[in-house]
């Protein structure tokens, strides 16, 4: 449980706010490259940490994330003309650049300088490895650019995509690093799902469906280890990592891609789950992308032209009482994404922590509590730069192995717990 | 019309979320298996708790070395009890320890745990000064006795995560 002030310290990002001013420590992503595919093309609303933003790409191919609303009066620039190096407001003509500043006031005589004094707020937004990314903090303060893995390698080996989530960041995170889940929601899935099965370490997860835990604190996050039992008295271990404030990266499964999330809130009641695949050292396959496309893996299906997810609250996760019933699916909702998604949403908008009663087993989720927390405080109180910044903690993968039983698993994944270019992931 | 779904999930459904409390309270014991982790335990067991029992462990208490089916714990008032008594009074065993492998009481609580199939969580602290072959030995004497093992940097993690349990 967490008391309700330390529940409200975590699930509120909004601006001032201690939890948001932790999110604004970090480039995070912001919108998939594809939704600004040309120069001019149509503005697109963003909203991220509770604030209304729009983004939009120039003449010259620029990147501009910026407050939503002419500062004439208050019109949202979506309805703007992408025209010229800039995004003209359609009510008056009210013209701004990439950096929010405003370029015409039809108005007034443009010697009057009047355009110069207006600015809208904006942020940087920078596209590495098919996402844009926004950093929303102190400028002083704004670190190098993202360095994770998925968005380094070349881009025929990763792709991502991204739904909304009806819930706080926080919920949908910690189902990231929920890994005891595995074995009863999503077990249906293991054997079926093409970019899933086939794997041999599938047959540990279905076989020993109470694995032991170990949590182990990392530099810029956690690794969590779930042990199961292998042959000859040895144990395959799924590390998965979590990177503050909100990077998750699951175990690979054989020969499939590596996969992970990020989960940046949009409001304190919504959410961006991002979903990545990617392979190291190999493209991913035609076979392999067009699973992802279809909603397969992590992936999810949605309505045409938007991101949210076609099983939805509102067609009750088109669940299926028979494929619960015959054991196709052990919630009855379709799909590793979306059976995550469901009972995440069902918790309500923002999770009353107060009454949960954790056990054991969720010490991963109680000391990612703990280590957000106390990184709050200590940016808060001090200044300092939360874990996750420094861009040696984005070099981490997820590993899955099988070590001798008196081997601890942060020394026998050591290497393999670390991003290296064109060396393959540990995988079994 | 709103799918059924859609409409549990506001924010104004939720407010008739049942408050009836929804748990009984878990009686947990606190044991520190080493010389080094007894200090931070009785540090500990100054805080206020619902249903905890500190206890401290040493090699000397077990009836026959870590092999032993029982041996003795003492409370933090120095009163001796059973290691199976502690055990079977449990809902929950906190185990703590110091890296140095000197935990070679985990394996008789463990197993006084697995008969009686008590919930085991293992913590090392002070790890963050550590040497890797140290924390490395402890981890050995804990693993095969526990659910869960944590190697927590900061000690006042301990403290939140007897929180987060209702202890």
């Amino acid at each position: 449980m967490l008391r309700k002030e330390q529940n409200d310290l975590l699930t509120q990002t909004g601006p001032g706010t201690p939890g948001g001013r932790l999110f604004r420590s970090y480039w995070v992503p912001a919108l998939l490259a594809e939704e600004l595919p040309e120069n001019d093309c149509p503005p697109v609303r963003v909203k991220l940490l509770s604030e209304r933003l729009i983004a939009f790409r120039d003449t010259d191919g620029r990147y501009g994330l910026m407050d939503e609303f002419c500062a004439h009066r208050g019109v949202s620039l979506w309805f703007g003309r992408n025209e010229e190096c800039g995004l003209r407001c359609p009510y008056h003509g009210w013209k701004y650049d990439v950096t929010g500043q405003c370029l015409d006031v039809p108005s007034e005589p443009e010697a009057s300088g009047f355009a110069r004094k207006i600015k809208l707020k904006s942020y940087p937004l920078v596209e590495r490895g098919g996402v844009l990314w926004t950093y929303m903090g102190d400028p002083a303060a704004q670190p190098p650019l993202p360095e994770w893995e998925f968005i380094m390698v070349p881009a025929s080996h990763t792709y991502t995509s991204k739904r909304v989530q009806e819930s706080n960041w926080l919920q949908a995170m910690e189902g990231g690093i929920d890994s005891s889940h595995v074995s009863f929601l999503h077990r249906g899935d293991l054997n079926s799902d093409p970019l899933f099965k086939g794997a041999k370490g599938n047959q540990y997860n279905l076989s020993d469906a109470r694995p032991v835990f170990e949590v182990v604190e990392s530099p810029g996050g956690l690794y969590i280890g779930a042990r199961r039992n292998a042959e000859d008295g040895k144990y395959y271990w799924r590390i998965t990592q979590w990177v503050m404030p909100s990077f998750t990266m699951i175990a690979p499964r054989g020969h499939h891609a590596v996969h992970g999330h990020f989960w940046i809130p949009i409001d304190d009641e919504n959410c961006w789950a991002w979903s990545f695949d990617y392979h190291p050292v190999r493209e991913l396959t035609a076979a392999e992308l067009s699973a992802m496309r279809d909603g397969k893996g992590i992936h999810v299906r949605c309505e045409p032209g938007t991101y949210r997810p076609l099983a939805n609250k509102d067609n009750d996760y088109l669940i299926d009482r028979a494929a619960q019933k015959a054991g196709r699916t052990f919630s009855g909702v379709e799909g590793i994404g979306m059976q995550d998604a469901s009972l995440q949403e069902s918790m309500g908008p923002i999770v009353d922590r107060t009454k949960e009663n954790l056990v054991s087993t969720d010490n991963g989720i109680i000391m990612a509590r703990h280590r957000l927390l106390r990184a709050v405080r200590a940016l808060v109180d001090k200044g300092i730069a939360p874990p996750g910044v420094d861009l040696e903690h984005q070099k981490v993968r997820s590993a899955a192995v099988v070590l001798p039983p008196d081997q601890p698993f942060q020394d026998g994944a050591r290497e393999a717990m670390i991003a290296r270019p064109s060396v393959a992931p540990a995988s079994v | 019309m709103l799918s059924e779904s859609a409409r549990m999930t506001t924010a104004a459904e939720l407010r008739f979320r049942v408050q009836a409390p929804n748990s009984k309270a878990r009686t947990t014991s606190v044991i520190a298996l080493d010389a080094p982790s007894e200090a931070f335990v009785r540090r500990l067991s100054g805080d206020r708790w619902n249903h905890a029992t500190f206890l401290r462990a040493a090699p000397g208490d077990l009836d026959a070395g870590p092999e032993a089916d029982d041996g003795w714990l003492t409370t933090l008032g120095d009163r001796r009890t059973r290691i199976r008594d502690e055990v079977n009074a449990a809902d929950q065993v906190i185990m703590v320890a110091a890296p140095g492998g000197h935990a070679e009481v985990a394996a008789v609580v463990g197993r006084a745990c697995s008969r009686k199939r008590v919930t085991t969580t293992a913590l090392i602290v002070g790890a963050a000064d550590a040497s890797d072959r140290d924390i490395s030995t402890t981890l050995a004497q804990l693993r095969p006795w526990s659910l869960m093992v944590v190697i927590a940097n900061s000690d006042d993690y301990v403290s939140d995560m007897m929180t987060a349990l209702r202890v």
